[in-house]
Formats: C-alpha cells, sequence, structure tokens
C-alpha cells in the first residue's frame, strides 16, 4: 500500500459555527473562527496534546469572524489577521487576544477571504493582507498603514459589482513583484499584478469560483488552482502566458458538490487537497508534461498543462468542508472544519513516497 | 442545529444547490488542456445551458423504442436491461457506455447484482484504469487500516513532533529579534518615493495624495500608465529619485537570501529547509536553473550537505560540470562517505571524461553499499567504455600483432579495473586531484573543456542527453567546439612562429573570452598582422575571415578565404602551410553552413599540402560524419587519435560511431573499414606543455605528474607497438626491450609482463619468465595467458607439478583452450615418467596422485583414513580444492581447519567458487565450528564474511539440507556468543541472514 491515507486523527465538536481553521505555524496549535448563535464571533486556540485536541483559550468577538490568516506576521509575533461579517479587518496579538493591535474599516460588507505574504519567511518585500469582500473590492493592506489600503482593486462605477469569494497571494519571489488572484462568484478570475499596478489577466470558468490558490505565495508563479461551485477545478500553469490564451489549463470534475477548498501541501507544491460540499477530502497530484511551454503557429510561447490524478479520497462528513489548513511544520498533518459544526485534525500517510 | 442559519450566511451556501444541479447533467464533459479562454462576456449563464440538455433527454426518451435495431450504442442512450449482462459487458469496449452501465448497476435501478458490478468494474479498468468512474468513495482510514506497527508508529512520530515543536514555539518566543528584522523591510507600497520610509507618510500624503493607494477599478488599472504616475510623483517630490524601483524589466529572482545575518540558527535553519525544498519543487518540475538558484539561496542562509548534493544533481543535469564537482567537493568535506556525492562525483568524472576517478569513486559507493543499482550500472557502462577506448586505440596494432598477443585487449581493460581497487580513494586525495580542473579553467585556453563541445558539432547529442537548452543558449560563441588545444593546433598548422591571436586559424574562441558576449574582439585593430609567407594584402583578407568567423558571419568569411585562396593561386607563392590553413579555415566556414561535401573537398585539398595536419582531419569527419558515411569518419577519427589522442572530440565520436557501425554492419563492422592511415611519429605530437602557475607549488607539483603520466600515456601505446612489431618478426630480444621499457612507463600494465614473460620463454630464460608470470597475476589473479605462460616457464624449469597446477588453472577459467588441454596431457605424462624415475617429489604427494586421476581422484583417498598428508599452503585454487576435497572424503574437520586456517579469507570465495557445493558447504561449517572457532573467532568471522560472496554460494544456499542448515544455526549460535573486538553480535546476526 504506497497510497497515502487519510486518518481522521482527531474530532472535535463544537457549539458554534465555524468558518476557519489555522494551524498557528512553528506550534502544535490552530485556531479556530466562526459564529456563535447569538451572532457573537469566536476565536478558539486548541493545542495537541497527547492525541487530544485541547481549548487552551477561547474569546469572544462582537461580530462573527469568517476568515483569518498568519501569512503577513513574523515567526515570533504570529500575529491573526481576521476578516467578519461586518467588513472589518483586525489582527490579533493571540498572547492578548482582547484588543485587536489593528484594526480596519475594510469593506462595506461581509470579508469573504483572506490572505497574506510576506511574513512567516514565506516570500519577500512587504508584510501585506489582502481582503476580499461581498462588496466587489478586493483591497491590500499593509500592517504598517492604518485605515486605508495599499492598493484597491474595485470595478468601475457603473459596472456591477460580483461578490468576491476568494483571493490568494503569489509570485512574491522578491521584493517588488506580487500578484493577487481573486475568484468572483460569476466565474470570473482576475489576476492583479500589485507591481504594475495593472490587471494581468482574467479568464471565466463559467460557475462561482469558490477557492483560487497558488502553489506557493512565494516562487516565480508556477500554478494556480481554481476550484468552482458545481464541483470541477481548473489547475493553470502560470508560467507561460500566452498574449491571447492566457494561460493554460487542466481541469477535473472531482466532487459531486462544490469543492469549497483548495490547500497545497506546504512540503511539496504539487500536491494539493480539495475539501467538497459532501464533506469530502480528495488529495490530488499534480503531473508536468514533457515540455512545459511550446511554440504555437506565431511563434509566440504558450504553455502546455499537464495532468492531475487522484491519490486518495476520503469521506469525513455529510455536510461540507468549509475549511481545511496543512500544518506548514509537520508534513501530513492537517486541520479541517466543515458546516457540521466539528473541527477535525488529519494525517495524511506517506505522502513523501508520493 | 442548522449550520446556514446565521445572521450572514456564507455568500456561497446561497447558491450551491441550484448548480449543483447543473453540474450533474454536464457531467460527461471533460475539458482536459482547454483553454480557459475569454473575457467576462464570454460567460453564458448557467440556466441557458441547461436548455439543450433537458432537449437530449427528451429525444432519447422518443428514440428509446427504437433502440433494440441499433446495433451500435450511443453512449448518450439510455441503458437497455440486456445490456446489464456478463457476455455484452465482456465484449463491450466502449469505455463511455461501460461507465454508464456501471452507473446504472450501482444506482440499483435495474436491481442489484453485486458480482455483476465488480466484473463490471474490473472490466473498465481493464480498459481505462483511470476511469473517474472506477473512483469511490472511501471513508477515512482508521487504526484498523494500519498494521500495529505503523499505526503506532504514525502515532509515535506525531508524539515526537508534538514535543519538539513545543520545545520550537517556547524558544521562538524568546527570540527578540523582531525589531531588526522590521527595518529592513521594504517600505509600504505607494510610499516608495518617500526619501526615507522612516519618515512620516502623512505631512507628504496630503501634499501629494495620489501617492496613497487611491481606490481605481480595474478598468482603470488597464489604463494605468506607471511612467508617468511615477513622473507625477517624482517631479514634485524627488527629480533624482531613480525611476529604478518601478522600471519594466523582469527583475531576476536573487541569488542570494537577503537575510538578516541576526536571525537565530534555528529560524535559519527553518528558511534554509524551506528554500531546499522550493528547489527540490523546482527539480522535480525540471526546472533546473531555477532549481539551482533556490539551492543556492539555501545554502546563502545556511549550508548544509543535503542541498549542496541537490545543487550538484541540479547542475550535472544542466551539465555545468565544473559547478557540480565543487558541490560534490564540499559535500565530500563535510561528510567524506556522502554516498550520493561520490556517485554524482563519479557522474560528473565520467562526464569529463576521468573515467578512472570516476569508476573509483563508484567503488567507494559499492564499498559502503554493494547494492546499489545506480552504481552498479553506472560503473558497469563506464567499464565498457573504457574497454571500447581501449579497443579502439589498440585498433591498429591488432592488425600486426601476433595471435597471442591479440587476445591481451581485455585483460588490458581488466587492469584497469583492478588496479583501482589499489589506490584507495581517500576523500582528501580526492580534493587535490579536483583542484587542478578548477584552477585549469581559470587558465582558459590551454585545457580543453570537455563540457564546452558547444553547438556547432553534431557531437553533443549522444553523450549528454539531458542537456537542457539553457547552456546552448548560454554558449554565445559559436564554435566552443575546439576549444582545445590552440598552441598545438598551432603547429598542426605550421604556423606556430606567429605570435598574434589573430593568425591563429578562424575558428579558435580563446576560452578565456569565451564568455564574453560575442564578438568585439581586439582583433579588430589586427586586421594587418602579417600571416606567415601570405604578402599583406592576402593576410588581410584571411585576418578579415577569422574575424568574420569568429563573429558568426560563416558566408562573409567564406568569402573571403575564397579570395585570398584565388588571391594566392594567382600570385603562384610557395607556401603550402599557408594555403593548407586557407583551405583548413574555408572548411571550417563550409562545414557551419551545412556544406559538408565542399567542406571535405577542401579539408582533402589541405591534407593533401599537408598530410596529417590536425584541424583538417577532425573538420572532414565531422563532414563526413553528418553526411553518415560513419566508415570514412571513423577513419579520420582516428587518425585524429594518432596525432594527438587527447582530443576529446574525436574521442566521443568514436565511441559514438563505434557503436552505429556496429549497428549497421554487425559485428564484422572493422573488416569494412577503409585502412586507417599510419600516423608517422614526426606527426604525433605530445601533449603541450602548460604554463606553470605561479601561485600554487602543489598544484604545480601534481601537474608535473600529470604531465608525465600524459607523456606516458602517448609514449607507452607506441613502444608496446614496437615491441609486438617485434615479436612478430621473431626479435624477441629487442621486443624484450621496449617491453621493458614500457613497464618503466607504466609498471601496473599486466599485458606488457605476459607479453615480456612470452619473449623470455622464447628466449628460454624460464626463471625471469615465470617472474613476468607472477607480476601479472599479482596485478590480475585470474588472467589465463599469464598462467599459460607460467605453465611453459615451469615445463622449462622441470617443475611439471606447478606446471600442471598452472595448465588445470588456465583450463578452469576457459576450458576451450587447446593448447593448454595438450600440454597438459604432455606434462602429465612427463609427471608420470618423472614419478617413475623415482626421482622422489615428496612434497606434494597427494597431489600428484590426485593429477593421475584427474577428475574425482579423492574416491581413491577414502579408504586411506586418518594418514593423508593434506597441502596446508594452498597458492592455487586448484591447490585449495585438492586439499580440501581430501579432507572432506576422510570426514577430517581438522585438516579442513587448518586448511583454512592457512587460507586468507579474501582468497577463499575465488578459491571455492566452482567447487562449493552443500556437502563442502556443510563441511566448512563443521570444521569452522569444531576446531576453529576456539582458537580464532575473528578468523571464522571473517571466513563467513567472505564466503558467502563465493560465486555458486547463492544457488548452494537454495540447495541447502536440514543437515547443513543445522550446521550453520549450530555456527552461528557459537559465533555470537563470543565477544570480539573485531565484530559485534549484530554483524555476525546481518551475516547470519545472509547464511540462514
Amino acid at each position: 500500500m504506497t497510497f497515502p491515507q487519510v486518518i481522521a486523527h482527531i474530532q472535535k465538536s463544537l457549539n458554534y459555527t465555524v468558518f476557519d481553521s489555522k494551524w498557528i505555524p512553528c506550534s502544535a496549535k490552530f485556531i479556530c473562527l466562526g459564529n456563535y448563535p447569538r451572532g457573537t464571533g469566536v476565536i478558539q486556540i486548541y493545542e495537541l496534546q497527547h492525541g487530544e485536541a485541547q481549548l487552551i483559550k477561547e474569546v469572544e468577538k462582537p461580530k462573527p469572524l469568517k476568515c483569518g490568516t498568519f501569512g503577513a506576521t513574523s515567526l515570533q509575533q504570529r500575529h491573526l489577521a481576521t476578516g467578519d461579517f461586518d467588513g472589518n479587518l483586525n489582527i490579533w496579538n493571540l498572547e492578548s487576544p482582547e484588543v485587536p493591535v489593528y484594526t480596519a474599516k475594510a469593506h462595506k460588507e461581509i470579508v469573504n477571504s483572506i490572505d497574506g505574504v510576506g511574513g512567516l519567511g514565506i516570500g519577500d518585500g512587504a508584510p501585506e493582507i489582502v481582503t476580499g469582500s461581498r462588496d466587489g473590492t478586493v483591497k491590500v493592506w499593509d500592517p504598517r498603514q492604518k485605515d486605508l489600503p495599499v492598493a484597491n482593486m474595485e470595478p468601475v462605477e457603473g459596472e456591477t459589482k460580483r461578490d468576491c469569494w476568494t483571493v490568494a497571494f503569489g509570485h512574491a519571489f522578491n521584493d517588488e513583484d506580487r500578484c493577487v488572484c481573486a475568484g468572483y462568484d460569476n466565474g470570473d478570475i482576475k489576476l492583479f499584478d500589485l507591481r504594475n499596478m495593472s490587471l494581468r489577466w482574467e479568464t471565466n470558468i463559467k460557475n462561482g469560483v469558490c477557492c483560487v490558490e497558488f502553489d506557493r505565495k512565494d516562487i516565480d508563479m508556477n500554478k494556480l488552482v481554481a476550484t468552482s461551485l458545481e464541483g470541477k477545478f481548473h489547475v493553470f500553469d502560470m508560467r507561460t502566458q500566452h498574449p491571447v490564451k492566457g494561460f493554460a489549463s487542466v481541469s477535473e470534475k472531482a466532487h459531486k458538490s462544490t469543492i469549497w477548498q483548495v490547500r497545497h501541501l506546504p512540503q511539496n507544491r504539487d500536491i494539493f487537497m480539495t475539501a467538497g460540499g459532501a464533506g469530502n477530502l480528495h488529495l490530488w497530484k499534480y503531473e508536468y508534461p514533457a515540455k512545459r511551454s511550446k511554440q504555437d503557429s506565431d511563434g509566440m510561447d504558450v504553455g502546455v498543462a499537464g495532468s492531475v490524478s487522484l491519490l486518495q479520497n476520503a469521506t469525513l462528513s455529510s455536510q461540507p468542508i468549509s475549511s481545511l489548513d496543512w500544518s506548514p511544520d509537520k508534513q501530513g498533518l492537517c486541520v479541517c472544519s466543515g458546516f457540521d459544526q466539528s473541527v477535525r485534525v488529519l494525517i495524511v500517510t506517506k505522502l513523501n513516497l508520493v | 442545529m442548522q449550520p446556514l442559519k446565521t445572521t450572514e450566511p456564507s455568500p456561497f451556501l446561497l447558491n450551491t444547490e441550484h448548480l449543483c444541479l447543473v453540474a450533474i447533467e454536464t457531467d460527461d464533459f471533460h475539458s482536459n488542456g482547454l483553454w480557459a479562454a475569454g473575457s467576462p462576456t464570454a460567460y453564458r449563464l448557467t440556466g441557458s445551458e441547461n436548455l439543450p440538455v433537458s432537449n437530449t433527454v427528451f429525444i432519447k426518451a422518443m428514440s428509446g423504442g427504437a433502440a433494440h435495431q441499433n446495433p451500435v450504442w450511443d453512449s448518450s442512450r439510455k441503458v437497455p436491461a440486456e445490456h446489464l449482462d456478463y457476455g455484452y459487458i465482456e465484449k463491450c469496449k466502449d469505455v463511455k457506455y461501460l461507465e454508464k452501465i456501471l452507473r446504472v448497476l450501482r444506482s440499483g435501478e435495474e436491481g442489484v447484482y453485486s458480482h455483476l458490478t465488480e466484473f463490471c468494474e474490473s472490466h473498465l479498468e481493464k480498459l481505462q484504469p483511470k476511469s473517474r468512474a472506477l473512483r469511490k468513495e472511501t471513508s477515512a482510514a482508521t487504526a484498523a487500516s494500519f498494521s500495529k506497527d505503523e499505526w503506532s508508529q504514525i502515532l509515535q512520530e506525531l508524539q515526537t513532533w508534538e514535543e519538539d515543536t513545543k520545545r520550537t514555539d517556547m524558544l521562538l518566543k524568546q527570540d527578540l529579534f523582531d525589531d531588526l528584522v522590521k527595518s529592513k523591510m521594504p517600505p509600504v507600497r505607494g510610499s516608495r518615493c518617500l526619501v526615507s520610509p522612516s519618515q512620516s507618510l502623512f505631512p507628504e500624503a496630503r501634499k501629494n495624495p495620489s501617492k496613497r493607494a487611491v481606490p481605481r477599478g480595474y478598468r482603470e488599472w488597464d489604463k494605468f500608465d506607471v511612467e508617468k504616475e511615477c513622473d507625477n510623483i517624482d517631479g514634485d517630490v524627488l527629480k533624482k529619485d531613480p525611476p529604478a524601483i518601478l522600471d519594466t524589466q523582469h527583475p531576476k529572482l536573487k541569488q542570494e537570501a537577503d537575510v538578516s545575518s541576526l536571525l537565530s540558527q534555528r529560524q535559519k535553519l527553518l528558511l534554509a529547509n524551506r528554500e531546499k525544498d522550493k528547489g527540490n519543487e523546482a527539480f522535480r518540475a525540471k526546472d533546473f536553473k531555477e532549481a539551482v538558484t533556490y539551492y543556492s539561496r539555501s545554502l546563502s542562509i545556511l549550508p548544509t550537505v543535503g542541498a549542496y548534493n541537490n545543487r550538484a544533481q541540479a547542475e550535472i543535469n544542466l551539465s555545468r560540470w565544473h559547478d557540480a564537482m565543487r558541490d560534490c567537493q564540499q559535500v565530500l568535506e563535510l561528510d567524506p562517505d556522502n554516498k550520493k556525492a561520490l556517485l554524482r562525483r563519479a557522474t560528473v568524472h565520467n562526464h569529463m571524461g576521468n573515467v578512472q576517478l570516476a569508476s573509483e569513486d563508484l567503488r567507494g559507493v559499492l564499498r559502503q553499499d554493494p547494492y546499489n543499482i545506480a552504481a552498479t550500472q553506472l560503473l558497469s557502462k563506464i567499464e565498457e567504455k573504457m574497454s571500447e577506448c581501449q579497443l579502439e586505440q589498440e585498433q591498429r596494432s591488432k592488425k600486426i600483432f601476433i595471435e597471442e598477443v591479440e587476445e591481451e585487449n581485455s585483460c588490458s581493460m581488466k587492469e584497469l579495473q583492478t588496479a583501482c581497487p589499489a589506490q584507495p580513494s581517500q576523500p582528501v586525495g580526492g580534493e587535490e586531484r579536483f583542484a587542478a580542473p578548477a584552477e585549469r579553467r581559470d587558465m582558459g585556453n590551454t585545457q580543453k573543456k570537455p563540457h564546452s563541445r558547444g553547438d556547432g558539432g553534431p557531437h553533443t547529442e549522444s553523450s549528454n542527453s539531458h542537456h537542457h537548452g539553457h547552456w546552448k543558449s548560454k554558449g554565445n560563441s559559436p564554435d566552443k567546439y575546439k576549444v582545445p588545444q590552440e598552441s598545438k593546433e598551432k603547429v598542426a598548422n605550421g604556423s606556430d612562429k606567429r605570435g598574434s591571436t589573430a593568425s591563429v586559424p578562424g575558428d579558435q574562441n580563446n576560452s578565456s573570452k569565451g564568455t564574453a558576449g560575442g564578438g568585439k574582439f581586439e582583433e579588430s585593430a589586427n586586421l594587418d598582422a602579417p600571416c606567415g609567407a601570405l604578402p599583406p594584402q592576402l593576410s588581410r583578407l584571411k585576418n578579415e575571415g577569422n574575424l568574420l568567423f569568429k563573429n558568426g558571419q560563416f558566408a562573409d568569411a567564406l568569402d573571403k578565404y575564397s579570395q585570398a585562396i584565388q588571391g594566392y593561386t594567382d600570385s603562384g607563392l610557395d607556401s603550402p602551410q599557408d594555403l593548407c590553413v586557407l583551405y583548413s579555415n574555408r572548411a571550417a566556414c563550409f562545414l557551419k553552413d551545412g556544406n559538408s561535401q565542399d567542406c571535405i573537398q577542401d579539408c582533402t585539398r589541405a591534407l593533401e599540402l599537408q598530410p596529417f595536419s590536425l584541424k583538417p582531419l577532425l573538420r572532414r569527419a565531422m563532414a563526413y560524419e553528418s553526411l553518415e558515411q560513419y566508415r570514412k569518419a571513423y577513419v579520420d577519427y582516428k587518425t585524429v587519435l594518432q596525432i594527438d589522442s587527447s582530443v576529446q572530440a574525436a574521442h566521443d565520436s568514436v565511441n559514438r560511431i563505434t557503436r552505429m557501425l556496429i549497428e549497421q554492419d554487425g559485428p564484422e563492422w572493422r573488416q569494412k573499414l577503409p585502412e586507417i592511415p599510419l600516423v608517422p611519429l614526426s606527426a604525433q605530437q605530445h601533449r603541450r606543455e602548460e604554463p606553470p602557475s605561479a601561485e600554487v607549488l602543489q598544484a604545480r607539483v601534481e601537474k608535473a605528474a600529470r604531465e608525465a603520466e600524459r607523456r606516458a600515456d602517448v609514449l607507452f601505446p607506441a613502444l608496446k607497438q614496437e615491441g609486438n612489431d617485434f615479436v612478430k618478426k621473431g626479435q624477441y630480444r629487442d621486443a624484450f626491450g621496449k617491453y621493458t621499457e614500457c613497464l618503466k612507463l607504466k609498471p601496473e600494465e599486466c599485458s606488457i609482463y605476459t607479453n615480456r614473460a612470452l619473449c623470455l620463454l622464447k628466449l628460454e630464460r624460464f626463471g625471469e619468465a615465470k617472474q613476468d608470470c607472477d607480476a601479472a597475476l599479482r596485478l590480475e589473479p585470474a588472467n589465463k595467458k599469464a598462467f599459460y605462460r607460467r605453465a611453459l616457464a615451469n615445463k622449462g624449469l622441470q617443475d611439471f607439478l606447478a606446471c600442471s597446477s598452472d595448465l588445470q588453472e588456465v583450463l578452469q577459467l576457459d576450458p576451450s583452450v587447446q593448447e593448454a588441454q595438450k600440454e597438459l596431457e604432455e606434462v602429465t605424462v612427463l609427471l608420470r615418467q618423472s614419478l617413475a624415475d623415482g626421482s622422489k617429489e615428496h612434497r606434494r604427494t597427494v597431489l600428484i596422485r590426485e593429477v593421475d586421476g584427474d577428475e574425482d581422484t579423492t574416491a581413491v583417498q577414502s579408504n586411506c583414513t586418518g594418514a593423508v598428508s593434506i597441502n596446508q599452503k594452498p597458492t592455487s585454487a586448484y591447490d585449495f580444492g585438492q586439499s580440501l576435497n581430501a579432507a572432506r572424503c576422510s570426514g577430517n574437520t581438522e585438516a579442513c581447519a587448518e586448511l583454512l586456517a592457512s587460507t586468507s579469507p579474501e582468497q577463499l570465495p575465488r578459491y571455492l567458487s566452482t567447487q562449493l557445493d552443500g556437502h563442502t558447504l556443510s563441511f566448512i561449517m563443521q570444521a569452522l565450528d569444531s576446531h576453529l572457532l576456539e582458537k580464532n573467532p575473528n578468523l571464522v568471522y571473517q571466513h563467513l564474511h567472505h564466503l558467502h560472496t563465493a560465486d555458486r554460494f547463492t544457488v548452494v544456499q537454495l540447495l541447502q539440507d536440514m543437515d547443513t542448515h543445522h550446521h550453520m544455526t549450530q555456527l552461528f549460535e557459537h559465533l555470537s556468543a563470543v565477544e570480539s573486538a573485531e565484530f559485534t553480535k549484530n554483524d555476525v546476526q546481518n551475516l547470519a541472514n545472509k547464511y540462514i
């Protein structure tokens, strides 16, 4: 049996709706963000202790918390940036989470998605946080600048505002270069180049884009995975951009329901897990083609997409799994939470042998 | 509770159910490799997509009745019940339809048939193993899915990680470098144009609101003119501020990771590993350049063995041999026994042409891990290569060899192998050797670089199959190909008197300048440099041609050369050397232009003027090769090698062409070759002197050694050749002299010893002949020729016993040697006579009798129990075998123990090899157990350690009976009870595993 196995190591039932769960880098702890039935938000910190997840801290917040990231903080501080239902961006010091260390009224409506880069030694350049909201805007924040975003991507006046469901950083391989990818409810995927402040590429995958992620944030952009509402996901090879055709991609129909999340294994960028609306997880591997680019008839370079193969799948619940996070420190360790109001710690074995 | 009942439900939830329906309908839509084309306008509403789908459903229902008449099933149709049948499924080849059947079967619409479903699945798997229909939902694994060991290992691992990471967590909190790191951070976006990021943002911002990120729409971003914006800002604030911050040029990934040196060791390790991981990923994606960059970054943070090792591999894949070599060396400095590094260094050596060093490294690997497949494969490949080179080097001489001398090609190759282990490959010693290539590279043009053989010649493909275009783009010089030996080529063209580089025939691109962009050479000032006996206008033409050639303008260069040649013939000069050079250069132009025919013509003309000049030959060879006239190319390359055996390109090409010819003509390809002209000694060139380096004395000494070696390389075959010639003419005394000289150059050459032995035999100097044979056998213990000649020498010395044992040895090595057979018969008779004469040969009574009976004489012994005298000092496999047999037949374990005690463990497998059988093994075990173990357990261990390497051991082991097994178990039990400094219980256990 050389295939990886997914083990549901720990399962913990919660008394609130959990939206996001994240490992705290360089620790055996993870956080859960969510929404109490009474309409308030909550941050919980759990620690793995002898095969159990022990709750070590719980803080209630006035607004339900939708999403969080550690991507823009240093390894010492490990501050958590969250977005809430009211459109606020907050950064919390988890040692004293009562008062935020940074706060901004980022959006008019719910912050659907958040991502960070420049911290944790991942990605060169300034620490930045990007938020995407139902109000249709995508904003980039620097924790060193109060109140105002350092970049704002919003539709022009008069155009319908699409609901932005997901944002992700990438291409941050030196101090200047950086890209933000955003996915919208109408299937639009837009890639903003923060260096040139321009829209670099856009496409439409026909169904709402639930999650986008670069395989790595801190390299010359390599691959982008976008998952969609109807259970399909697309892998774009981001190395070769054709002026007309854009990026080559391969798509795969995996789940019979929405794919809520995609997360690349931090230890191997070509392996990723998708989390589906039917409570199942699929582990995939991307295989590169023999040549990643070729010349088209006009002598332009066009990318060549590879293929994806399913390594393993596991059904954990009947409810959607809405968040998934690999431990950056331990290969194969992963936390996921779903709408069955529980959080699970998973172990995926034999990832080093894939 | 219902999770969706939050005050603000997630936006995703609203649409999910609605769109899931669409998903199912469009299920068969495979869009692999599809371009995600278009703009938002291309977006269609999902609703409109639904319509045609439902239409087909309707049509399907309509045509359902006619289904029976239609033998070919449209995969969009509904599956009729008859198709849910073993027979039908077995015959069905339509994957899509099978998937459909499977779906129906699984749904249970037509009833549940679990066997049929399984059958359908397995059939589908046969047709398309990756079919999506075969994907089954599985639940998460639990402890029950694993064996107990695996499960506890998983938990254990997690536990350890938990503890480790908690410790790291604690320590991280104590680190207080955060502020320092922060101060190095790049400024906040949009505030870049400020003088210093530490200055307050706000006053500036108010003055200049455009600087702060103003919300923009993406349409606006499209039109955003960076330069203009920058100018605006710069114009306001700082005119002098360089606009480089927002330059449009794509910035490169930095080679060095910019890490504050104040970072703690822990963090550094973390970062270094992360960079290494990125390198690994890039490597897996076959982006080796990027991989090298990331490994370099990792190393700049914290040097680790792994990163060096990986970088070496990536560099190997990029064919950057010298860099790879440096990295391997770094690893071996940190960890002298690193197998991977050794293996990689061997690969590098192999590609750089140092087969000797490569095989040495590989042996180092195999010493640690005898089952390393990669090493074994590479080693055998290298040996093949070595033997091929050897064969070809001697190919010419073969024709005039007398038959006996001819055979020795095979031994000289073996000699290389056996010679290698003799020199311990200490890593320190290795380093010194490396210093040389690296250094020489710096010295530039004197050293040929096998790896820079360049893009011009047709011969890069085969040997370096993994070139990835990268370096081609780097090889900007059009003709790196013949970087070798500039000075030497001057000799070849008779132009050595001229100093200026410009006068060197066109294609020389000094490798010292090789990296310089292209063609901005100082020679342009030198256009009027005089060239030999050419009148000024012709030398000018020639120099212009050279310059043009260097710049890659081959057609123009061709014109110039043609003019020069025309001018030459018109002027009626008499300087064949210069004309030869002109033709040769024009040939180079032709070659570059792919005009092989004309190239050959010019080369031939040049060679008529100056026979055996190197460059025209080489060019002609290349031209022939490109015309696929391999035989001619082969001959030319061989001639080149005779002139100068160090032209790497020629070596490579010869190897390649040999393969081609063997493929083309079969094993007799040599007979179809045209004759290879003999190059007179005067034309053969010795390797040029290398300018002494003023820097390192050691390097100089080393170089001198190399020089001598190289000279020996050249001189040696010539001497040997002459020796062989003399043998052929029957002038054995002269041949003896030549061979002796050979041995002065290379005392390790086994074949020379055997050849000299032959001369001595012919001269009837048997004692010396025997000594030579002994020397040969020391170098190569299985050399049958040496045995045979020693037998003859022994015969001459009237030592029939030794003679017969030598002959037996020969026959054992190769039963088909008829001379040996005949000789043996003769000697046996002689031996009998000498016995009958009563000349007492007491030393080896047993042996003599056994020789009489020849084969299984031990039966004779069996009745005379006890009193057998056994030869306890075996000198050959034969002696040993006889003694062992004698002891075994008499059941004398003590004698056997003594025999084993006097045999060195290393020799044992060789002695035993062919005679090993179950009984012998059992007998040896008993002897070891009962007698030797008490006296000398270390020796027992050594014996056992070597015994299992005997040739037939595995076979014997398979066939062993209970008794043997019992003896073995006993022996190992006893052995493991012994305490010794030389081996541990573990060693014994490992050994026992090999036996039992």
